[in-house]
């Protein structure tokens, strides 16, 4: 299996096999204009997946349409082997696709322990259970259980779009900007998180402007330049390759 | 291959591809049909039920016009729930929007009241509704 349709994905993830998610020759538009060109992009079972660019790449596109919330005009999107092209987003979560969008997604008006309830209604495990993996998980949570979301801080309040994802038991996490408008010592606690998350088992695609934000914890990592996949790598590798995809140059 | 993925495998290969994105618009369309169908066809079998002289054809022709009547009036329906249910998803996004703007502006407000030095706003009715606590039961209901 592969990133970009030609490389070889080396490590945990075995050729032969599926990939949890996979993104096939996609080509996606907005009112007629193509923003995204065919780009190909597996994540691999339990790693983590960096999808990296400058603002306006086409990386939110991408997990747009991997997420089911925009249809592509080409290619397919595979979820372990499957063509679900088409399937839309709740459905896709249902079977454990899960997206944390930009923004966060919370409700602002309700608690942290009723965000969680509403997560109990997509799976048939106890509220309890569900509370109590989620604040081991990010204790700051526990401390703020009856606090509105609305009033919690930013990394707060991402840390509870992380639980309210986790607690539905996904297969496949995509996270779009998670460091958006906050302090880099959050950020850096978020990503260990989330290399503690794809640990088990768990393949993480992620999305993000600040490159070296999520170096540091992801398994592989791909440029996008003007709708396309300009390179996949290792983070070692493309670390010199940064500036330009960035700059331009 | 753990547990978990070969569920997601079997999940992805009984899902409904091609049915749940496109099904809202294409009832809306068929109610919209059906609804413009039915008046017309109602009309025309009233119009063409005036010309008969046997009574039998004249009722047979009414009955059918009714029936397009009907016909209308549960396109319309269908239209309507179809509509409504793409608009109040925009709407749902929209209030999810402005909640979050609101209740940002309100704890932008509280924070600059409390570095302002102004002790009584920061802990004062304001303070107090933007960290209101909810409670929810042990069994998971809302309280």
């Amino acid at each position: 299996m592969s990133l970009n349709g030609d490389e070889p994905v080396a490590g945990r993830h075995i050729a032969t096999e599926a990939p949890p998610l996979e993104l096939v020759g996609v080509r996606a538009a907005y009112a007629g204009i193509e923003v995204l060109h065919g780009i190909h992009l597996a994540v691999p079972e339990g790693e983590v997946v960096a999808l990296l660019g400058a603002n306006g790449a086409g990386k939110s596109t991408a997990v747009k349409v991997a997420a089911g919330l925009l249809r592509p005009t080409a290619g397919s999107v595979r979820v372990a082997g499957h063509d679900v092209t088409g399937v839309a987003s709740h459905e896709l979560a249902r079977i454990g696709v899960c997206t944390i969008p930009e923004g966060r997604g919370i409700f602002p008006n309700l608690t942290v322990r009723e965000h969680l309830w509403m997560a109990t209604q997509a799976t048939d495990r106890d509220l309890a259970v569900l509370e109590e993996a989620a604040y081991a998980r990010f204790p700051r949570l526990g401390d703020r259980r009856g606090q509105l979301a609305g009033t919690l801080s930013g990394g707060e309040q991402q840390m509870l779009a992380m639980a309210r994802a986790l607690v539905t038991d996904p297969a496949v996490l995509l996270l779009d900007e998670l460091s958006m408008g906050l302090a880099p010592i959050v950020v850096q606690q978020l990503y260990e998180i989330v290399a503690q998350v794809a640990a088990e088992g768990i393949s993480i695609l992620v999305v993000e402007q600040f490159a070296q934000a999520v170096l540091g914890i992801a398994d592989r990592a791909a440029i996008m330049v003007n709708g396309e996949i300009a390179r996949v790598g290792t983070p070692a590798e493309l670390q010199s390759e940064l500036s330009s995809a960035y700059l331009g140059g | 291959m753990n547990d978990r993925i070969e569920r997601l495998k079997s999940d992805a290969a009984e899902l409904n591809v091609g049915k749940g994105a496109g099904r809202d618009g294409l009832y809306q369309s068929l109610g919209a049909v059906a609804m413009a169908a039915g008046v017309v066809l109602a009309f025309v079998a009233y119009q063409l039920s005036l010309g008969k002289d046997d009574s039998r054809d004249i009722q047979s022709l009414q009955i059918l016009a009714l029936a397009m009547l009907a016909l209308s009036i549960a396109g319309a329906a269908v239209f309507v729930r179809y509509s409504l249910a793409r608009f109040l998803r925009f709407w749902l996004l929209r209030q999810l929007y402005e909640g979050q703007a609101h209740i940002d502006q309100v704890v932008e407000a509280i924070a600059g009241r409390a570095a302002g030095g102004v002790a009584d706003g920061a802990t004062g009715p304001a303070g107090t509704a933007g960290t209101g606590e909810r409670e929810v039961g042990s069994t998971g209901e809302l309280v």
